[in-house]
């Protein structure tokens, strides 16, 4: 918008300003009715979270806001329903097949569906926006790695993968493999070419002129304040029945004061630990058990001789207090037994959560050769779902010296923690972790000798027993669901014994929400709320 | 009068402005070289701290994102491509969002006004009055109520002040809203200056007006009360001085009224050095209010300028820097010049 002004407008709008300025000075605090601290009206709903968003293009976006955000706006292949994560379900995919050995996906498209400016969502739409997804190669782009892409007719897509992945379905349901209207995103600057990542200028555009076929389209979006959605009018699948969403940025401690004192049509998304204690009753809450707090010991004895002692890391592992430590998450967390959360199919039974033995600590420390042992936890100095991690560090501290463990406490600015993190030279560190996508076994790809994680903690497959390798090859070589289950809860128990991981606690994802809604589930899936679900008792 | 002084007046006023303004240059270049090299010596890499961790592992995305922004590039390359873009108007683009930078303070900068304005003129008015009262009655028990609710004022955390009064007038009076700057059922009004009681104002819409009036209350409240402390304390102690000087006593003897001593004499040369506060507070109600705009959900300069600097969006925090930088500088050129209009000395 041009800010240019001509003479005659600029005197107006100094005595705008005067006068505004004048009548604010002037003003006492009354005379508000507080309206803003519920619902926007009956047809608004009100979503407050505190802000991790960077954009909406749905091949760009990774963070938790911008997930929402896009769900709302893009339709996928496929999706999950409510806070069930275990099971995709056909979105724009009308039906969908996996060849035997989990290498080729047949995806058929609803013949009806359209994007909101009213044109038909075709296999070419399809293809491009996953192609584009992989080649612009941003943060998403690693979840489709290996797959291609393909239409065979004008309504059928099939995705192959270079390794067999029964998990690719789940995969297509993430926001970020969001359909684009390709017509639309080529005329503003999208390619879906190889080179994408140097040649690709939609970003900017999407970021304002959303071209889906979800059920609401963009209204506006600043990524510091506010995301305002609306009802799309050409939506081919069931209307959402509230027209317009309101997504604000808000603090946690404002989000509960504000979902405290709202009568309708209010979620809050942040609130976690302590902060869910004293809400009113009256208030519904849904939430799942989605993250998990570990610590990692580099295992390069260059980086540190003590941590790489894995006698060691079973002497701190025994050493640990975790229902000590899941309590200081609030009433929703619960001790870790391993690394896969509850919410997701694979997790070990509550059961079996670790428990401190001191005895066991220090009969470790001595097959480790140690006495009075001392080292550093370097951990993020941030708050994460309510929770700072520091007071987690400083219990994990005492815990620690009651084995005769000298822990030093390092916390750091998170920009310095991620880079010191992906540098690989971390002695000890604690960090919150999250699943790429709802499917345990993506842990693997991540924790396994060698894989990602564990190369930033020098765990590579000369310096892993052959249990911990044969585990995870079991986990990844096994189709079958329910076997694939059992193969998870086995590598959990040796990653419990011969890891540098030690999972501390469960902590869980909450919606809070006013008792006039339905449908304000929360999902682990990675969207947090299907605001498009929500309705009215 | 003849026109050649006139003449030499406004030469001699040009080259001031035109020193002023080459000395404004050199300073902002100066800004650029200290912001650019302090980003370098912050421990993180813009890779990691924007990347997610699984994308990290993949050399492709990384390499493709160190390319597209150009961090493999020495910094004296990045400098002078920053500076090549500087120089043709460009604040380049975020390395976050992939916004022009320009847009962006332009988006944030009217909030930040929005608030900072009528917070400054509740601070001046009611620091000025409340400091010279002190003046008036030093010793008695309306100073000494004055000058502990000054020192309250100082002592008390602004962040902390921001939740209490939140708590208060929102959630056990309910006589303000939450935060944020307009309601959700109302959309922000046709932008003209990005200040929505302005705009909403320019629009005649009074509704909104009144809704963005209400929600800037609570903010302006807080963030006025830090300054109005320190001023009291600085009119207070000026005046002080003031009233111990020889012409004052002399005008005083000379019977002229109370009122016409304190407000010719006292106030107007007591009020140099609460100009320079003034500014400076001024200038950084501007630059940094990051823990006010986060706890009333304020999309302003402070919330953009914490976001730019954890996430070590270097072009945004050069753009950031540049502009905070020139705040001050105008400011005090500001400062300046209403010195020559309270003080005839400096004029002359």
């Amino acid at each position: 918008m041009s800010r240019h002004l001509s003479v005659g407008r600029g005197a107006r709008i100094a005595v705008a300003a005067v006068v505004s300025a004048a009548l604010t000075a002037g003003c006492s605090a009354g005379g508000s009715d507080g309206s803003s601290g519920g619902g926007g009206g009956s047809d608004t709903l009100t979503v407050n979270t505190s802000f991790v968003i960077k954009n909406i293009d749905p091949a760009m976006e990774y963070e938790a806001t911008g997930a929402l955000t896009v769900n709302a706006l893009y339709d996928t292949l496929v999706t999950f329903e409510g806070s069930d994560v275990g099971e995709p379900v056909g979105e724009l995919a009308e039906s969908f097949e996996a060849s035997d050995d989990a290498t080729t996906f047949t995806f058929k498209l609803h013949e009806d569906a359209t994007f909101s400016d009213g044109t038909p969502v075709t296999a070419e739409d399809v293809v491009f926006s996953l192609n584009r997804l992989k080649n612009l190669k941003g943060s998403p782009s690693v979840i489709v790695a290996g797959m291609s892409f393909e239409a065979t007719d004008e309504s059928t897509v099939v995705v192959t993968s270079d390794e067999p992945n029964p998990n690719v379905p789940t995969i297509l349901a993430m926001p970020s493999t969001g359909i684009v209207n390709s017509k639309v995103a080529k005329e503003n600057g999208a390619t879906d070419a190889e080179d994408a990542a140097k040649t690709d200028s939609a970003t900017q555009y999407l970021d304002q002129n959303p071209a889906g076929s979800g059920p609401y389209v963009l209204e506006s979006f600043d990524p510091s304040s506010q995301v305002v959605l609306k009802a799309n009018p050409e939506y081919w699948g069931e209307a959402p029945e509230f027209s317009r969403v309101v997504i604000s940025n808000m603090d946690v401690q404002n989000q509960k004061l504000t979902v405290s004192k709202a009568t309708s049509a209010t979620v809050a998304l942040d609130l976690s630990g302590s902060s869910l204690e004293g809400l009113p009753e009256s208030l519904q809450q849904s939430g799942a058990q989605d993250t998990y707090y570990f610590l990692t010991l580099h295992q390069d004895p260059a980086v540190d001789e003590v941590t790489s002692n894995l006698d060691f890391v079973r002497a701190l592992r025994a050493s640990i207090d975790y229902a000590g430590v899941a309590k200081l998450f609030g009433e929703n967390a619960q001790p870790a037994a391993g690394v896969v959360p509850p919410a997701f199919p694979g997790a070990l039974e509550e059961a079996d959560a670790q428990v401190q033995d001191l005895d066991a600590a220090a009969d470790f420390l001595d097959d480790a050769g140690l006495d009075q042992p001392k080292v550093s936890l370097m951990y993020p100095s941030i708050t994460y779902r309510g929770v700072d991690l520091g007071t987690i560090a400083a219990k994990i501290q005492g815990d620690a010296k009651k084995a005769g463990i000298e822990i030093e406490l390092n916390p750091q600015p998170i920009a310095a923690f991620l880079d010191a993190q992906s540098g690989g030279k971390v002695a000890m560190r604690f960090s919150p972790q999250s699943l790429n996508y709802p499917v345990a076994a993506s842990l693997v790809n991540n924790l396994a000798p060698g894989q990602s994680t564990a190369a930033t903690t020098g765990w590579t497959p000369e310096r892993a027993t052959p249990e911990a390798i044969a585990a995870g090859e079991d986990v990844l070589g096994t189709l079958d669901p329910e076997a694939q289950v059992t193969a998870l809860q086995e590598w959990q128990r040796v990653l419990n014994e011969d890891s540098p991981y030690i999972p501390l606690a469960y902590n869980a994802g909450t919606v809070v929400a006013t008792p006039d809604l339905t449908g304000a589930e929360y999902s682990p899936a990675g969207w947090q709320l299907d605001v498009a679900a929500v309705g009215k008792k | 009068m003849s026109t050649r002084p006139v003449a030499a007046r406004w030469r001699q006023l040009a080259g001031l402005v035109a020193r002023r303004l080459g000395v404004t240059l050199v300073l902002l270049v100066g800004v650029t070289i200290v912001t650019f090299s302090l980003v370098q010596l912050v421990p993180g890499d813009a890779a990691s701290a924007n990347l997610s961790e699984a994308a990290q592992a993949d050399p492709e995305v990384v390499a493709a994102y160190r390319d597209k922004w150009g961090l493999d590039d020495s910094i004296v390359e990045r400098y002078l491509t920053y500076m090549g873009n500087l120089l043709h108007g460009d604040l380049s683009v975020s390395q976050v969002d992939g916004r022009s930078v320009a847009t962006s303070l332009g988006d944030y900068v009217p909030a930040t006004l929005e608030l900072a304005i009528p917070a400054m003129l509740i601070a001046v008015v009611l620091g000025v009055s409340i400091g010279m009262l002190g003046a008036v009655k030093r010793g008695r028990v309306t100073d000494q109520v004055i000058r502990f609710g000054a020192l309250v004022g100082l002592s008390t955390p602004s962040f902390w002040l921001a939740i209490v009064v939140l708590y208060v007038f929102f959630f056990v009076l309910g006589i303000a809203p939450n935060g944020g700057r307009l309601s959700p059922q109302f959309a922000p009004p046709p932008e003209v200056t990005g200040m929505y009681t302005v705009d909403a104002a320019l629009a005649g819409q009074w509704t909104v007006w009144w809704d963005a009036v209400q929600h800037l209350m609570l903010p302006v409240l807080v963030l006025s009360c830090l300054t109005v402390a320190m001023l009291i304390r600085f009119v207070r102690s000026s005046m002080l001085e003031v009233m111990q000087q020889d012409y004052v006593a002399a005008a005083t003897a000379k019977g002229l009224p109370r009122r016409t001593v304190l407000g010719r004499h006292v106030l107007r040369a007591g009020l140099a050095p609460v100009l320079t506060v003034s500014g400076l507070a001024f200038a950084s109600m501007l630059s940094g209010t990051v823990l006010i705009e986060q706890v009333f959900s304020w999309p302003g300069l402070g919330q953009y300028a914490y976001r730019s600097a954890s996430s070590l969006d270097l072009p945004s925090i050069m753009g950031v820097c540049l502009l905070v930088a020139l705040i001050y500088m105008l400011m005090n050129l500001v400062v300046d010049f209403l010195y020559g209009v309270i003080d005839p000395r400096i004029r002359g």
